[in-house]
């Protein structure tokens, strides 16, 4: 892919008198190491099963200010009962109508670096990874001190809205501090003709803190969206992720968690719909460093029409990594002939003892299954939705809020009856 | 009731059922016996209407009309029930809302009033209990984590619950305790009445001793060789079924 398109806009970037130019070196090294490898194409290993065309077509351009909101922002149709909303519309931070709950150090992206002595992160060593800190634009950064538990859930809602292909690319850094508790939810919607979201994510775990981690991805049919997230654990730390995906054109989630500390609990789960020709993708790497540690990757696609999936997911336990205990489990359901799921669930071990399973399954519905419904009277539509449902279901117990849980399913049923 | 008229069926060019007949009044039961491959399972999955049988000749009419190209469903919101030998596990659905989403399909279909939750329940904690299931699993996936005594008490518990005209009973006493057997044999026997029938597939007696059903019927091979009344479940308990066989 030609990064010329991105030339003229980074430009663009290291004019813009908004952004400091402290972080300048950092873009300029980013971009020019991006120059170096290039965009990823379909040789590339992780990337076989990516087809990044629609990403390749477009021009997008940078957001600008006049890219904010024109008229006041009506959150009700994505609202979520209990929760602090920090808003962002097409990378620009709303100010006026985001709440910090008390605990939580809410820091721009050039403070935190700042405070960090300008010394950045690399989530996955992906090209868009390094897209991201040439451009980042937007997203904040949570800090919460030692032995604070957070509520409400802290919400960031990503509203992307343009007729003009634009593109943003939001940086989170979430610190959780020693015994801490938080749950953070991001939320990507919108109704963009033609959008490139490109979010970065680093998440740091001190001694014995949890995060409760959800993602909701529900952009415009019509965007590109790359998630590259990053998480250190230290010594028994917890951290549960749930990604519910049902948008995009293509949607990729690049996700790394490093089990750094003993004791440590790391719970990766994801529900992925996918109808038309959408694709969406997890890569999914867990990296047991040390020993002790416990671990899960539990993911599930519905496809359907000709539309496409890929669950890639790794699992690493290290030599010194003794008595981890982990499972990697991929269940796919394909409602359609044309719908493709690529799944490859690998186990790298170093260790030897050590407790790992993993497992992957991709079919159609139970025709058991559905004649047991039908013969009580339940109609062929109505079981087939149940059936779906239930395979859902399984996963949705994942997500450790009430109403962020609602919230989805409500979202999910939606799906489902506008599949029929 | 249920008439069931020179029926042949196979599946995959294989033939199973080679000309049934019997007539089921309502209020009666009916039992039929025979070995494994006899054709008593796959009778029964076509009078339910699972689509993967080929039926190749004659009829089965059902209150007065020929039910072979209604849907499952239909058969079953006419009234139509069977326990399942294999009741299936689904995972993710939960049984409240399973159980819920049958009844009031039928209810629907009746023209009554769909029930609410608080009524549901109402109705449901008072059946489960004649069947001996604790309260909690109403809360599992359907099937889910339940002993195969307790997968055939679940069919129980939908029968009574569906309240069908004819419940077809597929080995539902195989694989089942003695405590279970009887808890199966009370639900049905609490069930029945005079306008209740019941087509009973089974190889043993024992289920029979507790139902008394009013005709068994031997199943050979795909044809009913000979019936009878319970002396018959007797005989076939003594000598087995080698003397029927041609």
């Amino acid at each position: 892919m030609s990064l010329s398109h991105f030339q003229s806009e980074f430009k663009k970037m290291m004019n813009r008198d908004y952004f400091s130019s402290t972080i300048h070196p950092i873009r300029k090294e980013a971009f020019s190491k991006l120059n170096e490898c290039g965009f990823p194409t379909q040789k590339w290993e992780d990337w076989r099963f990516t087809n990044l065309t629609s990403l390749k077509k477009e021009f997008y351009r940078i957001s600008e200010l006049q890219d904010g909101p024109k008229q006041e922002i009506d959150l009700s149709p994505f609202h979520i009962d209990n929760v602090a909303n920090i808003i962002f519309y097409n990378g620009h931070f709303q100010k006026d109508i985001s709440h910090i709950p008390s605990g939580v150090n809410l820091m721009s992206g050039l403070d935190y670096l700042e405070s960090k002595e300008w010394k950045y992160d690399k989530a996955n060593d992906s090209p868009f990874d390094l897209l991201n800190t040439a451009f980042m634009d937007s997203g904040m950064s949570l800090v919460i001190d030692n032995n604070m538990a957070i509520k409400p859930p802290v919400r960031m809602v990503f509203i992307s809205n343009s007729n003009e292909p634009i593109m943003v690319n939001p940086r989170i850094h979430i610190d959780v501090g020693d015994s801490s508790f938080a749950t953070f939810i991001e939320h990507h919607i919108g109704v963009s003709s033609s959008f490139f979201e490109n979010g970065s994510t680093f998440i740091n775990l001190d001694k014995n803190a949890q995060l409760n981690h959800i993602r909701i991805q529900s952009n415009s049919p019509k965007t590109v969206s790359m998630a590259n997230i990053k998480v250190e654990q230290n010594q028994d730390s917890q951290y549960t992720f749930f990604q519910y995906a049902d948008g995009g054109q293509l949607g990729r989630l690049n996700m790394v968690t490093r089990l750094k500390g003993e004791g440590a609990d790391c719970n990766l789960n994801g529900l992925a719909l996918s109808r038309n020709n959408q694709h969406l993708d997890h890569h999914i790497i867990t990296d047991h460093q040390v020993p002790h540690c416990t671990s899960s990757q539990n993911f599930k696609s519905i496809l359907q029409d000709n539309s496409t999936g890929v669950f890639h997911g790794r699992t690493i336990v290290r030599e010194q990594a003794q008595k981890t205990d982990s499972t990697q489990s991929n269940k796919n359901l394909l409602l359609s002939k044309n719908a493709l799921m690529n799944s490859n669930p690998q186990l790298e071990i170093y260790a030897d003892d050590v407790k790992c399973s993993h497992g992957s399954t991709t079919g159609e519905l139970d025709d058991e299954a559905l004649f047991y419904l039908r013969s009580r009277g339940i109609d062929v539509m109505a079981a087939k939705n149940l059936l779906v449902r239930g395979f859902a279901n399984e996963i949705m117990t994942a997500i450790r809020h009430d109403s962020t849980r609602s919230f989805i399913d409500d979202q999910f049923n939606q799906w489902l009856g506008d599949e029929a | 009731m249920l008439n069931i008229n020179n029926l042949k069926a196979g599946i995959d060019g294989k033939s199973i059922l080679k000309g049934i007949n019997l007539n089921i009044k309502p209020g009666e039961m009916h039992a039929i016996m025979g070995l494994n491959g006899s054709g008593k399972s796959t009778l029964a999955n076509i009078i339910t209407g699972k689509d993967r049988y080929n039926v190749t000749g004659g009829d089965i009419t059902y209150k007065g009309e020929s039910i072979l190209d209604k849907s499952p469903e239909a058969r079953a919101l006419d009234g139509i029930f069977m326990s399942f030998q294999y009741p299936v596990v689904i995972p993710g659905v939960n049984l409240t809302y399973f159980l819920k989403a049958a009844l009031n399909a039928h209810r629907k279909h009746r023209g009554e009033e769909e029930l609410d939750s608080m009524h549901f329940l109402k109705l449901i904690r008072e059946n489960i209990k004649q069947v001996d299931i604790d309260e909690s699993y109403l809360k599992r996936a359907v099937n889910e984590g339940f002993s195969g005594g307790e997968k055939k008490r679940n069919e129980i518990l939908q029968m009574i619950t569906l309240e069908p005209s004819l419940s077809i009973l597929d080995e539902t006493d195989s694989g089942l305790d003695i405590d279970a057997l009887k808890i199966v044999a009370n639900g049905v026997n609490q069930y029945r009445n005079k306008d209740n029938s019941f087509l009973v597939i089974t190889h043993y007696q024992r289920l029979l001793n507790y139902l008394k059903p009013d005709y068994i019927h031997v199943l050979i091979d795909g044809e009913i060789v000979k019936s009878g009344d319970m002396t018959l479940a007797h005989e076939l308990e003594e000598k087995g079924y080698s003397w029927l066989e041609s």
